[in-house]
């Protein structure tokens, strides 16, 4: 036996495959009408808060489910469980979701009827901006006490993500924070960007938002009999 | 950190082009990244040494290529690089931009090493 090298080109991204089970996901879930929401966001932020909010708004009306990641504890499930059928995914340390967790999660919840499914990923402006969850759209949340520079400093989870959520509002006398400044900084990344300044607490905003959900849900899915409230 | 799980994504790619390959090992893995493809090259060279001796690349060396966010222009189709994270056109100024590079992990290439039975192959014999 002898053995030489041999190279062969490839060129091909790393997360090919995973792109291609994400996008399986994606149409299957659109095939039960179902549209699926990605949030990121940095600890603390408000994702879950925003859900609560969402719930409530949406409450006897459009129906939703919960998928929520976390390092640990089940605590974020628990606050979201009097709301909507949700399950925790717990990473044990990983720091992002990635697709086989959100489908166990799912098979927790089944059988499921919902017109929005919400992944919730870890609290992290790194890594969830690399994985695709198999979402129909990925939503920022940033809040007025992070600091309106924050958008420059995470451009891949800005340039990728369709949706900005500005929590927080209600703090707004109370913190250096410019609304403009963090949505020009956010724009100069992706100029697409749909922004929704609103305070999970108080309830201001959370109507468009909700609002942009139904719509985002027709227009994708193009069922306009969607309940709305 | 999570390149230990991109360079999880990249052995099975390896693997399973090995196998195709029908390579005894891989000598060099070589992989493009850029300013947008989430990854620090350094962690990315750890991540690959500690995860390749659990494959059958023990000794693969990981060539990490650096390459700049590069964009296409959707209004003009100019081609250019994008600086300081400012995703507009170069030449229009248009912001209907795509980024065509430096923006995820690209496995470049492969080197093998293969072996051969010294055999001559029938063909030779004729």
């Amino acid at each position: 036996m002898a053995t030489f090298s041999k190279v062969v080109s490839v060129g091909r991204d790393v997360l090919d495959g995973a792109a291609a089970d994400a996008g399986d996901f994606r149409r299957r879930m659109q095939g039960r009408g179902i549209l699926v929401m990605h949030l990121i966001s940095s600890p603390g932020a408000g994702k879950t808060s925003l859900l609560e909010a969402t719930a409530r708004h949406f409450a006897g009306g459009a129906r939703m489910a919960v998928l929520v990641g976390d390092i640990a504890t089940t605590r974020d499930a628990q606050r979201l469980a009097p709301w909507a059928p949700v399950a925790q995914l717990t990473t044990g340390g990983a720091c992002h979701l990635e697709l086989p967790l959100v489908e166990r999660g799912l098979a927790q919840l089944e059988p499921l009827d919902v017109e929005f499914l919400f992944i919730e990923d870890v609290g992290n402006l790194v890594c969830p901006a690399s994985h695709n969850l198999g979402q129909h759209r990925r939503v920022i949340v940033l809040s007025t006490t992070e600091g309106d520079d924050k958008p420059g400093k995470y451009p891949k989870a800005f340039r990728t993500s369709e949706a900005l959520v500005i929590n927080k509002l209600d703090l707004l006398p109370h913190v250096p924070f410019s609304v403009e400044a963090a949505v020009e900084d956010a724009r100069r990344i992706q100029p697409a960007l749909e922004v929704f300044p609103l305070s999970a607490k108080t309830d201001e905003g959370i109507a468009a938002w909700c609002n942009y959900l139904t719509h985002e849900r027709a227009r994708l899915l193009g069922d306009i009999g969607c309940t709305t409230t | 950190m999570h390149e230990r799980s991109l360079v999880k994504a990249l052995i099975a790619q390896v693997a399973n082009l090995a196998s195709a390959q029908r390579a005894s090992r891989a000598i060099e893995v070589r992989v493009r990244v850029g300013p947008l493809s989430g990854v620090e090259p350094l962690l990315l060279s750890g991540a690959f040494e500690d995860l390749a001796k659990a494959a059958l690349f023990d000794g693969a060396r990981l060539t990490v290529v650096e390459v700049p966010l590069r964009a296409h222009c959707r209004k003009c189709s100019a081609v250019f690089n994008v600086n300081n994270f400012h995703f507009c056109c170069d030449v229009c100024g248009s912001p209907d931009i795509d980024t065509i590079d430096g923006d995820a992990v690209i496995l470049e290439s492969v080197e093998f090493a293969l072996a051969v039975n010294e055999e001559p192959a029938y063909g030779d014999l004729l």
